[in-house]
């Protein structure tokens, strides 16, 4: 028989590769195990076009829990973040474009609305006040609303502090929790541009528009984002996501973890009630005191498991678990930058984030499209050229341009096909959708990589291609994530752990599920001896 | 504004022009409150701006035959209401054993669901897959039965306070109203925090995979008479609220039907007689245009006629946004509030359309005869698919009228045909989506008949030939609610429900407790806990809220 280790842990993403880590830093004989031949997950830096380096999937890190960071001491093992500054919306009318100047900021959003101006500063306030309150949260496991009273101990501080929240912060929390992204932010703004951008964030990787209820949640989750500590930035790796998931596999090397690439798991190995290793596909076994998967909900409890396993109830609850994948990625290179017709000079608004997202109608209507299984006609876009601030991403003076798109709906209504026959035409509508506003893009582009939600599914196993391993819903957000009474890394089968995004506080280049699965695990470990 | 108007009225002045309590609007809500009030001894005026009383729970006389003008159902009025005030001699409610029926408007089949679950899984079973659907059908009821138990008792209190709470425990059970749901199983008591921001869609979507019309059918109860399609979250909420079961309540998958003999005008008339019983003093034509304050502290109201009220304490059951943002002004309510407010979401999409026929019109999947009878005495669901729903509703969002709306349609004269003299029927219209305001043009004669039209066109495809039965026609829009009955927005719930607007938070989370942020206002009605319909709970909660605190003031 082979090597025996103390933790296999299935899956090299981010996610993966953190826990792995920190078992190996605890003194674990870890092993990870990819199903692919380059670890990263979703995390990911590819060169299919020779010589552009792309972001295939996941495109700017704003989660990164700073634990980690510390922790496992990224630095060290190569990790440079560089901040992304900026918004700059395209619009029909004109433009608009927010940079870290605030007294900027003002001036630009003064053009659009007079209102929106003299609010901004309450709006921020609040939205600082509220994600201060709530950003514990992300770092603790869920406590279970049947669970042991300790598990609620951490969260004493919290429920305290929501009693000394002024009324205004705890109803713009509620509004949050149970409303939608659009209703909150027009409690401030009227502008087309910074309605229908800001409201972006409450859709990102969800199946519904920026009205439904239940995406404020969803802007809640992005708001969260902090680097290193410094709070609401976000950050694009030099050397695209993929180094990220370079870093965290440093680290877990450097801890003594083994990882292999080309080994995918065909089951999980079980004696009684409990796993004791995998096999793979190559038929080999590898025995282990314990299993973590670092794959989603799905892979991890019903294509991995030996059917008639799970409890009945359990395993119904994960098939209701939601996907829904709804986002695509498209990638490409560009001989040079795009001028947008409506730009300030030079080129400081494509540093960061160029988003097509010009009211809040242009959203509303892309998801319309989405729900009845059409791509949406005009597509929200979330651009950006990381070459302006990491020029090793392409040749010398040429560009890299990585978009994320939605509404791409997983689900497709029946006259389109599969994605693969609409895949061209899907790319061809992004550039469209660009051109308009910049109308020599099409111009520009040598080479692009299309990552549709069919894409996302089979290169890099995401279920449905949804980008967060489980739709960011608030019925599946916390003690519910996955399950509810099982959503703190421990699964119905003994020694088998989940520790991906399908997991508490859920996806994003966050590596809290994780992080926390590894401490829930030694802790475990800890009480057994 | 005539916010700082005189201070409290001079001791001597007349009895007419003072009172405890001055509670505005004469709907079933302010009906309810007025009575608990004046039950508890308080001395109470009731102030109506219409010339009748009922607000929305009226019945009209069309052609001399009586039609319930808006809401047409009233199954989820509160039986302990009903006790409390003493209705069971003066109202009979009637419940049909067909609780709704819906002929597919293009393929000529139906589904009936029946008060009896099990009835209704044995014609369920018929359908293809009907295996499958029956025994989802059977495990949804059953969960909507247990969780409607538990919202049953929800209904009947005031949301409870989530600040102060010791702990994140305390807080959640908070959310949960503690009591009934630490008595609930386990099992239930995780699905209700679970379900409750779901889409109605995706609740139903879990028993039923395989029958998109009955899926329609039951989600649909999510959605009705709100901005929003079955596919939103929070809907799911709606529904548990429509399944709410025990104390005479009896909901479940299939939602409540229940009749009031004499049209629900008549449960209205029972009410002011009751409140009028109890010493409640109520005026119609009254139509207030200030609540008046000094220093954050109700003075009275001031009516348009230029006439004063003094009274400490005003319970209003008009909309929130009437209540707070119209008759208030700023230095009352303070920017805060009024920005939140204005944000809440209270556009109305939900139409009603009344019909009258000269003889019962033949809905072909129902056939003839007393059989057919029976199966219509229920609601008549016309809709087809969720993603169908989806399509009325999203034209709805751009300020267009849907080409083919859900209709949900009560003939309220098979249950009592004392309503019609002579054989004639009245077909009762719930149409679903038409906003309030358009974005091509207005509410003008040629678009009523457009859409009154598009109505008819759409019963003629289940029931063919009642166009040339039809007699008479009354039309009510969202417009009309907003300028007849003075609901901003024109939502007949007041606002929009749903797990955003909801329990505390509703209409805005530290005014949902009804006690609201002004010294002596008080906030009931339909944009209060536990929301709209006929169920009185949100008149009697608010009453019985402001007669605890002044209980509490006399200590």
């Amino acid at each position: 028989m082979a090597e025996r280790y103390n933790a296999i842990v299935i899956g090299g993403g981010h996610n993966g590769l953190t826990t792995a880590a920190y078992l190996a830093k605890a003194g674990l004989k870890t092993l990870v195990l990819e199903r692919r031949s380059i670890l990263g997950g979703a995390t990911l830096t590819e060169s299919p076009v020779p010589g552009y380096k792309f972001s295939v999937a996941s495109y700017l890190v704003s989660l990164l829990r700073p634990q980690v960071i510390r922790e496992l001491d990224l630095a060290k093992h190569g990790l440079q973040m560089a901040p992304s500054v900026g918004t700059y919306t395209a619009h029909w009318d004109g433009y608009l474009d927010r940079r870290t100047d605030h007294a900027d900021t003002i001036r630009e959003i003064r053009k659009w609305s007079h209102k929106d101006a003299d609010n901004y500063d309450d709006f921020k306030q609040t939205v600082t006040d509220i994600t201060r309150f709530i950003r514990p949260a992300i770092d603790i496991p869920a406590p279970d609303p049947y669970g042991d009273p300790h598990e609620w101990l951490d969260y004493a501080g919290l429920a305290k502090d929501f009693g000394h929240l002024p009324l205004r912060t705890k109803g713009a929390l509620l509004d949050l929790i149970t409303g939608s992204a659009y209703d909150f932010l027009s409690r401030w703004f009227e502008g087309e541009p910074l309605v229908g951008t800001m409201s972006a964030s409450g859709i990102i990787g969800t199946f519904l528009g920026i009205k439904s209820p239940g995406t404020g949640m969803v802007f809640l989750h992005h708001y969260f984002g902090e680097i290193d500590g410094s709070f609401r930035e976000w950050a694009l790796p030099q050397g695209g996501t993929g180094a990220v998931a370079t870093a965290i596999a440093n680290a877990a090397r450097f801890h003594g973890a083994t990882t292999r690439t080309d080994a995918p798991v065909k089951q999980i190995l079980l004696k009684g009630d409990r796993a004791i290793g995998v096999v793979l596909e190559s038929g080999e076994e590898i025995h282990a005191d314990t299993v973590v998967s670092a794959a989603d909900a799905k892979h991890t409890f019903l294509d991995m498991l030996p059917a008639g396993s799970l409890p009945n109830d359990f395993e119904r609850a994960i098939r209701n678990f939601k996907f829904r994948g709804s986002s695509a990625k498209v990638n490409f290179a560009l001989d040079g930058l795009p001028t947008f017709t409506a730009a300030p000079p030079g080129t400081g608004h494509l540093m960061g984030t160029v988003s097509i997202s010009p009211s809040p109608d242009y959203m509303e209507k892309a998801y319309d499209d989405a729900k009845h299984g059409h791509p949406s006609h005009r597509p929200f876009l979330d651009m950006l050229i990381p070459t302006l601030v990491d020029p090793s991403m392409a040749p010398p003076g040429k560009h890299v341009a990585t978009a994320f798109v939605q509404y791409a709906p997983h689900k497709l209504a029946p006259e389109h096909g599969t994605w693969d026959d609409i895949k061209e035409s899907f790319g061809d509508l992004v550039v469209d959708t660009i051109s308009e506003f910049a109308p020599d893009f099409r111009n520009k582009i040598v080479g692009r990589q299309i990552m549709t939600p069919l894409d996302l599914e089979r290169t890099i196993g995401l279920t449905e291609g949804n980008i967060f391993q489980g739709e960011i819903l608030v019925q599946q957000m916390a003690f519910n994530r996955p399950v509810s009474g099982w959503a703190r890394y421990k699964t119905p089968i003994k020694d088998y752990w989940l520790a991906s995004s399908s997991a508490h506080p859920g996806g994003g280049i966050m590596a809290a599920p994780g992080r926390l699965a590894a401490l829930e695990i030694l802790k475990s470990k800890a009480g057994d001896e | 504004m005539a916010a700082k108007k005189k201070a409290a009225a001079p001791a001597e002045q007349k009895a007419r022009n003072s009172a405890d309590v001055i509670v505005l609007g004469g709907g079933h809500n302010g009906l309810v409150a007025a009575a608990y009030l004046a039950r508890a001894g308080i001395k109470t005026i009731l102030l109506e701006a219409r010339g009748e009383l009922g607000g929305m729970a009226l019945t009209a006389d069309i052609d001399g035959v009586n039609a319930p003008m808006l809401a047409h159902t009233v199954g989820r009025f509160r039986p302990r209401v009903a006790r409390d005030l003493g209705l069971a001699g003066s109202v009979r409610l009637v419940e049909p054993e067909v609780r709704s029926f819906a002929p597919h408007p293009t393929n000529g089949t139906s589904i009936t669901l029946y008060r009896d679950p099990e009835k209704s899984a044995k014609e369920l079973e018929k359908r293809p897959n009907g295996k499958a659907t029956a025994a989802g059908f059977l495990k949804l009821d059953g969960r909507l039965r247990r969780i409607g138990a538990y919202f049953e008792q929800v209904l009947d209190g005031v949301p409870p306070d989530l600040d102060g709470g010791k702990s994140v425990a305390e807080m959640l059970a908070g959310f949960a109203f503690r009591k009934p749901f630490t008595d609930l199983k386990e099992g239930d008591g995780r699905e209700i925090l679970r379900i409750l921001p779901m889409s109605a869609s995706d609740l139903v979507g879990e028993y039923i995979q395989h029958d998109e019309h009955l899926l329609a059918m039951l989600a649909w109860r999510g959605a009705i008479y709100n901005a929003v399609g079955p596919m939103s979250p929070g809907t799911a909420a709606t529904m548990l609220f429509d399944g709410i079961t025990g104390d005479g309540a009896d909901g479940g998958a299939a939602g409540q039907t229940v009749v009031a003999i004499g049209g629900p005008g008549a449960l209205a008339t029972a009410l002011a007689d009751a409140a009028r019983g109890f010493g409640a003093e109520i005026r119609t034509g009254a139509k207030v245009v200030a609540i008046t304050e000094q220093d954050g502290r109700v003075t009275g109201v001031a009516l348009a006629s230029g006439e004063e009220i003094a009274a400490p304490y005003v319970l209003s059951t008009l909309d929130p946004k009437t209540t707070l943002l119209g008759l208030l002004g700023v230095e009352a309510t303070g920017p805060d509030l009024r920005r939140r407010l204005r944000a809440t979401r209270s556009s109305g999409v939900t139409a009603k359309l009344n019909l009258l026929v000269d003889k019962l019109p033949t809905f072909t999947a129902a056939g003839k005869g007393e059989a057919a009878e029976q199966t219509l005495r229920g609601r008549i669901v016309i809709l087809e698919s969720i993603l169908g729903i989806e399509k009325a509703f999203d034209a709805s969002k751009y300020g267009q009228i849907s080409e083919t709306p859900v209709i949900e349609a009560l003939i309220p004269t098979l249950i009592d045909p004392s309503l019609a003299p002579d054989g004639r029927h009245i077909i009762s219209c719930v149409v679903q989506y038409a906003p309030a305001v358009l974005k091509d043009g207005e509410w003008d004669e040629p678009t009523r008949k457009a859409f009154a039209d598009s109505v008819v066109a759409q019963l003629e495809q289940v029931a063919p030939g009642i166009t040339r039965l039809i007699s008479a026609r009354q039309l009510i829009t969202p417009a009309d609610l907003q300028s007849d009955w003075g609901a901003t927005g024109g939502h007949a719930m007041h606002v929009n429900e749903g797990f955003d607007q909801f329990a505390q938070w509703r209409p805005l989370y530290g005014i949902g407790r009804y006690e609201t942020t002004i010294d002596g206002l008080f906030l009931s009605g339909a944009g209060t806990h536990p929301g709209g319909g006929v169920t009185g709970a949100p008149g009697a909660n608010a009453a019985e809220a402001l007669i605890r605190h002044l209980r509490r003031a006399a200590d």
